[in-house]
């Protein structure tokens, strides 16, 4: 299916394509141009201009019809992504609708997607951790999935190279279960959070409490001044696209400092169908793109493709990429596309209320909270469970519609109402699953997307050892906040189904062996060298910590790869 | 299932017969809306430091978000309500005294604390049937499955995320500029809107 149009060719030749502009397709969009390589950047959504196309960013409450609620229309045409926290009427528009992109659940899944140019870096929470060692030797120590073929040494420069320009604020904390990183200034824990603090590590010795690191310029330096990104003003609205530019997302910093370079070209409204692999050729030469909206066909060539859809989106990309050589998706000898998909564990919640700090408020909305990086399994497997998670927590005042004694009307009740109540808690759980070949997303046989390819199916449950976890974060909740002086403590189990989390990983997992894994130590295929996968499609497991900067260090890493390999024309 | 209404019903606008409701829009007359307006203000009135709820026009604000974020057994709930206010008051509740409004409610309030109640000691009932709006935001616990803590709580709702309400009630800063963990704080001092 070529074009005999030699000039077409060329138009649509580039020296690399990235699938996906989001939190990774930016990276490696920006590292590829900022090296000279003319970079086809190919969206599936609309296009969406840092400052431009952000219609809410200045918008009060009652600017909202609804205050920022959502219609019982709105929740019963979108069951699944109604249930995500952010999907509200000030960010609704960086959200795909349940009808616009159906999806196939073997299991309940919620898979919450944002298809436009950006993708989910508009919306992501902006909590940035690096991995530790423990968590790269995780695997080949306890067994529980293929060994890592990377340690942390080996992503530890790219972190610092992400970090930097990304912006993050963070305290040097010095802990070996969670590395410092390239930081700009901490953010403050409030009284209660200093108090209970203290009060935890004095009583568990091996757990450590620490302000939140966060995605966010709190001092910005000459790098963050360069993309345009000024400082954050502690206004917590970041979903709805930040006036600032002081979050990071792709459309305030990677997109425009790579189309500075004049190497990029951005096609939006580009649906990928399938890389196109030349089997004489032995290699990927190109990416088939329908147009979103015409539905014409187009092919674009390219040497190197870096597949950045999102993890899910980038195993149906594979899937759907077949040939004479690879019948069963492209690099999938050894059928293990698509297979151990994990998640993180967010089902465990716990309240409680603080008494006293009366005389103490805080001022500004901030964008973190408190943590405590994981503390079961550390150094040797121990628990009944694999594993462990992160915990997170934060003490506020209680808000306009508190609970006040005597009348409940009138000019007294309405006083008391406008002063804030006294202090509550709240602290959840980011549980690291195990991923598992039946645990899984394929193709489906009969049903179609309106671009003609079929529809994901998506198989992905919880287990025993989530169930385990669960119970002992309630466990060990409940008495960290009893002892760190909470009343009234609460434990939930939300049941959530997987997926909610928007953590999903895996699918293309890396590893040594290319008869137990689809990718190398560089990202590479192991079956086809010049396609990279480096979005969360390829993580072995799913560690505790938030993903993105993991995914972003990991692109810029196999990213200069690719470069180092086309200058020596070995690509 | 069957509303049992009031024998003595003041208005037949709405005759609730049974629990599939098709409440529109168009029951939000003027005359309701001004009623809604006094039901709010008697909740949050204004007094000497801010406005109230009529300031922050609470009726038209009930009038979209009962409409479009109640489900219709909320919405059963919050018309039987305001039936039962209006008959009490013999359709003039704007007119009557503040005590006498406060008394109304009261009425109301009183039988959400006794409903409350049985509803502990039953081990089904009709507050079971009643849905939270998922995807809601926790400001807004619409899981209320009586009267009176309905309309409180989309009265508070309606006045803090207003413009008189969040900036004059309470304190409003949309931009912050930074955040600091510990602001000496005195009883009295205004909470955040946001």
């Amino acid at each position: 299916m070529g074009n005999i149009n030699s000039k077409g060719i060329e138009k649509n030749t580039f020296d690399a394509i990235v699938i996906g502009s989001g939190i990774s397709g930016g990276w490696a969009a920006k590292e590829l141009c900022e090296h000279g390589i003319k970079t086809l950047v190919l969206e599936r959504g609309r296009n969406v201009r840092h400052l431009i196309d952000y219609p809410t960013m200045s918008k009060d409450p009652w600017d909202f019809p609804h205050r920022n609620n959502l219609t019982l229309k709105e929740i019963e045409e979108n069951p699944v992504v109604s249930k995500c926290y952010a999907f509200r009427e000030d960010a609704m528009q960086f959200f795909v609708k349940d009808k616009e992109h159906p999806y196939i659940q073997e299991k309940p899944f919620d898979w919450i997607r944002g298809y436009q140019v950006g993708g989910k870096s508009l919306i992501w929470a902006r909590q940035t951790q690096r991995w530790s060692k423990y968590d790269f030797e995780g695997p080949g120590r306890d067994g529980f999935a293929v060994d890592w073929p990377i340690r942390y040494e080996d992503l530890a420069p790219w972190y610092s190279h992400v970090e930097k320009f990304v912006g993050i604020s963070g305290n040097k904390d010095g802990l070996e279960t969670l590395p410092d990183g390239e930081f700009l200034p901490a953010w403050e824990m409030n009284v209660v959070e200093k108090s209970m603090q203290k009060r935890i590590m004095d009583n568990y010795k091996d757990r450590n409490v620490i302000i939140g690191r966060c995605a966010h310029l709190t001092k910005p330096k000459e790098i963050h001044l360069e993309q345009g990104r000024g400082q954050c003003q502690a206004r917590n609205l970041c979903q709805r696209g930040c006036p600032f530019g002081a979050y990071f997302s792709s459309n305030s910093s990677t997109i425009p400092w790579a189309a500075k370079t004049g190497n990029l070209t951005l096609r939006p409204d580009s649906v990928v169908h399938s890389i196109i692999y030349d089997d004489k050729k032995n290699k990927a030469t190109g990416v088939r793109v329908i147009d979103a909206h015409t539905k014409m066909i187009t092919e674009y060539l390219a040497k190197v493709i870096f597949v950045n859809a999102a993890a899910l989106n980038s195993n149906l990309v594979l899937l759907n990429s077949t040939s004479t050589r690879f019948p069963n998706g492209l690099g999938n000898d050894n059928g293990l596309l698509g297979k151990y998909v994990a998640f993180q564990n967010y089902r465990g919640t716990l309240n409680a209320s603080m008494d006293g700090f009366l005389d103490s408020y805080y001022y500004g909305r901030r964008p973190c909270a408190v943590m405590m990086p994981n503390f079961r399994n550390v150094y040797k497997q121990e628990m009944d469970f694999l594993r462990g998670y992160m915990v997170f927590f934060s003490a506020y005042r209680g808000g306009w519609n508190h609970a006040v004694p005597g009348d409940q009307m009138g000019a007294e009740f309405k006083q008391a109402e406008t002063e804030p109540g006294s202090w509550g808690v709240s602290m959840m759980m980011q549980g690291e699953t195990i991923p598992k070949e039946s645990n899984r997303v394929f193709l489906s046989k009969d049903q179609k997307d309106e671009w003609g390819i079929p529809l994901l199916s998506i198989d992905v449950g919880y287990d025993d050892n989530d169930e385990k976890s669960l119970k002992d974060f309630l466990n060990q909740g409940v008495e960290m906040l009893d002892k760190a002086g909470c009343k009234n403590i609460t434990t939930n189990d939300s049941k959530q189904a997987p997926g909610l989390d928007i953590h999903e990983v895996g699918g293309v997992r890396m590893g040594k062996n290319s008869k137990t894994s689809l990718l190398n130590k560089w990202n590479q295929m192991h079956e086809c060298p010049n396609v990279f996968v480096t979005d969360g499609a390829c993580m072995t497991s799913t560690g505790t910590q938030n993903p993105s900067i993991t995914f972003m260090a990991l692109t810029a890493r196999a990213a200069n790869h690719a470069i180092e390999e086309l200058k020596k024309g070995n690509l | 299932m069957a509303i049992i209404l009031p024998a003595t019903i003041v208005s037949t606008e709405f005759l609730f017969s049974s629990c599939k409701s098709d409440v529109k829009e168009e029951y939000f007359t003027d005359e309701i809306i001004k009623l809604l307006d006094e039901i709010g203000e008697t909740i949050i009135p204004a007094t000497s430091t801010s406005p109230g709820a009529k300031a922050a026009r609470i009726g038209a604000f009930m009038k979209i978000y009962v409409t479009d974020c109640y489900t219709p057994e909320q919405q059963i709930i919050f018309w039987n309500g305001i039936d039962k206010i209006k008959e009490l008051s013999k359709n003039k509740f704007p007119q009557l005294a503040l005590s006498q409004k406060m008394a109304i409610l009261h009425v109301l309030e009183d039988e959400s604390v006794e409903y409350a109640k049985n509803k502990k000691s039953n081990t089904g009932g009709n507050g079971d049937a009643v849905q939270t709006g998922k995807g809601n935001s926790d400001k807004m616990n619409n899981s209320n499955p009586h009267f009176y803590p309905m309309i409180k709580e989309l009265t508070l709702f309606g006045f803090f995320t207003s413009q008189p309400g969040a900036t004059q009630a309470l304190r409003y800063i949309q931009t912050p500029g930074s955040y600091q963990g510990n602001v000496p704080y005195k009883k009295g001092d205004k909470a955040w809107a946001t």
